[in-house]
């Protein structure tokens, strides 16, 4: 199966006044083409630096990072989800979607416009789209915000933890919905997570890191039967995964 | 989404009613202390408990106004502080505004310049005065350069840290679907900033008139703060309150026109 994204022995450090500091060490991994990927590992061990050196917003110290198998990265091939929305609450639900389409002005505008209005029509948006972001529910937002990336149709898409700001029970079916678009679409994510369940729930791969300076400590690929994360986390083996990549955690924490 | 309800309840009614109410009483109540002083300060005079002649009185200044009004004097000398405030009011905010975005998009410039920045906010302008008549000559000019200086520092700090305080998730976001630092300031800074720039625009209509009355104590031929000047000196206190009273309308109707302005862009 053909990569879309790898990292070849990638090293990040970055200085502070008082000291330099080595972020991540030796990163090798890689996320198949239409794949669903997930970062796990302890907190500010540098899961979102390997997000941030993704979408070309950090450039690594040094090492390899290809896309669809390209080492110059077209950083435009790569949408960018974020913890928060970033909806503009003075922009209309379109004119938030197409801030892309403004910034970028591809060539082929006419047709990412088109493909907005069908996104926002299959995704049950299409009525709100003169309104402004305040008066839509938090799992709206993230789905608009999903489709303001998608828009752009990127190769792969960057998921910094956009279901944390959820409260439980939204969180549970936005990562439905979320799932069901980007599979649907037929786009390869890389999903960066504390929550071990959400990560086994939505991913094809799960890469365990350790503590910073991150390396990869773990790589497991999942299957498991269910077409939706909720339904996964109904599977047999998802209890005794958890118990692994936890256990990981843990000695990783105790480690330090 | 919330659905809207039409059949309304009796509490809902009743609700309805007592918010109208407080808001008449509130308006009634504003009147009554307006009338209430007039009418004190009146009394007052007429029956000499205070002297009109230090204290003036509402039927005096009413007269004086109308004095000045028949002789033309009256829409000249608001003309002319009018015209000093607008313009300097005018020049302060864009110029004031333009200098921030300078310093935002410059981070290195920026460090230079706060301590200086921090300073003249903190000068009092008023001590400027002499060397502002020596370097543009006494009149019009001295009064809006006074003017400028006292609204333009206020406008670029209050600006500038607007701009710093725009969330940097967003300028992240835009940052990663390749967006400029034009971009960045166009599409995001200008928008999420608009209300802070009402708030400048309210905070500028008073120092503005600050600006030109002392540019007027200072150095002037006519204008309001001429005739406060000049009413207090030859003891003509109706003249001084008259001045006032213009002086008070001007100011809330520049007031009311910036209002206007913040229920379209000010935070909601």
């Amino acid at each position: 199966m053909e990569n879309t994204l790898e990292f070849k022995n990638v090293n990040y450090y970055y200085q502070t006044p008082k000291d330099e500091i080595f972020a991540l060490n030796n990163i090798n991994f890689n996320v198949e083409k239409q794949a669903f990927a997930s970062l796990v590992g302890p907190s500010g061990c540098g899961k979102t630096t390997i997000l941030s050196i993704t979408a070309g917003l950090l450039k690594p110290s040094s090492g390899q990072i290809l896309l669809n198998g390209q080492n110059k990265i077209d950083s435009k091939k790569i949408g960018y989800m974020f913890q928060r929305d970033h909806l503009f609450e003075w922009r209309s639900v379109w004119k938030n979607i197409t801030l892309g389409i403004e910034i970028q002005k591809p060539k082929d505008k006419a047709e990412k416009f088109k493909l907005a209005e069908e996104l926002l029509k299959k995704y049950d948006l299409y009525s709100f789209i003169n309104q402004k972001p305040r008066s839509l529910s938090g799992g709206m937002r993230q789905r608009v915000a999903l489709i303001r990336t998608l828009t752009l149709e990127p190769d792969l898409l960057l998921l910094d933890e956009p279901f944390s700001a959820l409260d439980f029970q939204t969180r549970l079916s936005v990562c439905d919905d979320v799932y069901e678009i980007i599979k649907s679409e037929k786009k390869t994510a890389l999903l960066v997570t504390h929550d071990i369940s959400e990560a086994i729930s939505m991913s094809d791969k799960i890469i365990v890191l350790t503590h910073r300076p991150a390396t990869v400590k773990d790589e497991l690929v999942l299957n498991l039967e269910g077409k939706t994360p909720l339904q996964k986390r109904e599977d047999k083996n998802f209890s005794s995964l958890f118990d692994k990549i936890w256990r990981e955690l843990t000695n990783e924490q105790k480690n330090n | 989404m919330s659905k809207k309800i039409t059949n309304f309840s009796k509490t809902h009614k009743q609700y309805v009613r007592r918010l109208r109410t407080t808001k008449g009483l509130i308006i009634f109540f504003r009147i009554f202390v307006l009338v209430a002083f007039v009418g004190m300060w009146e009394l007052l005079a007429q029956t000499h408990i205070i002297d009109p002649f230090f204290f003036s009185c509402p039927s005096r200044i009413v007269k004086q106004l109308i004095q000045m009004a028949q002789a033309g004097t009256l829409l000249t000398h608001t003309w002319v502080t009018l015209y000093e405030t607008l313009l300097g009011f005018a020049i302060a905010t864009v110029l004031g505004y333009i200098i921030a975005v300078a310093l935002w998009w410059n981070e290195k410039v920026r460090k230079v310049f706060e301590p200086y920045i921090v300073v003249l906010n903190s000068l009092p302008k008023i001590a400027l005065g002499p060397i502002i008549i020596l370097w543009v000559g006494a009149g019009t000019k001295a009064i809006v350069l006074m003017c400028i200086l006292i609204c333009i520092v206020i406008t670029t700090m209050t600006m500038m840290n607007a701009f710093m305080s725009v969330d940097e998730g967003k300028i992240l976001l835009l940052k990663s679907m390749h967006a400029n630092k034009f971009q960045i300031f166009r599409k995001l800074i200008v928008p999420n900033t608009m209300p802070d720039l009402v708030s400048v625009l309210k905070i500028n209509v008073g120092m503005s008139w600050v600006g030109s009355i002392m540019g007027e104590y200072l150095t002037s031929k006519a204008g309001l703060g001429y005739l406060i000047v000049y009413g207090g000196q030859v003891f003509k206190i109706d003249l001084v309150m008259a001045a006032t009273v213009i002086l008070c309308i001007l100011a809330y109707l520049m007031y009311f026109l910036v209002s206007l302005i913040e229920k379209k862009y000010g935070r909601k």
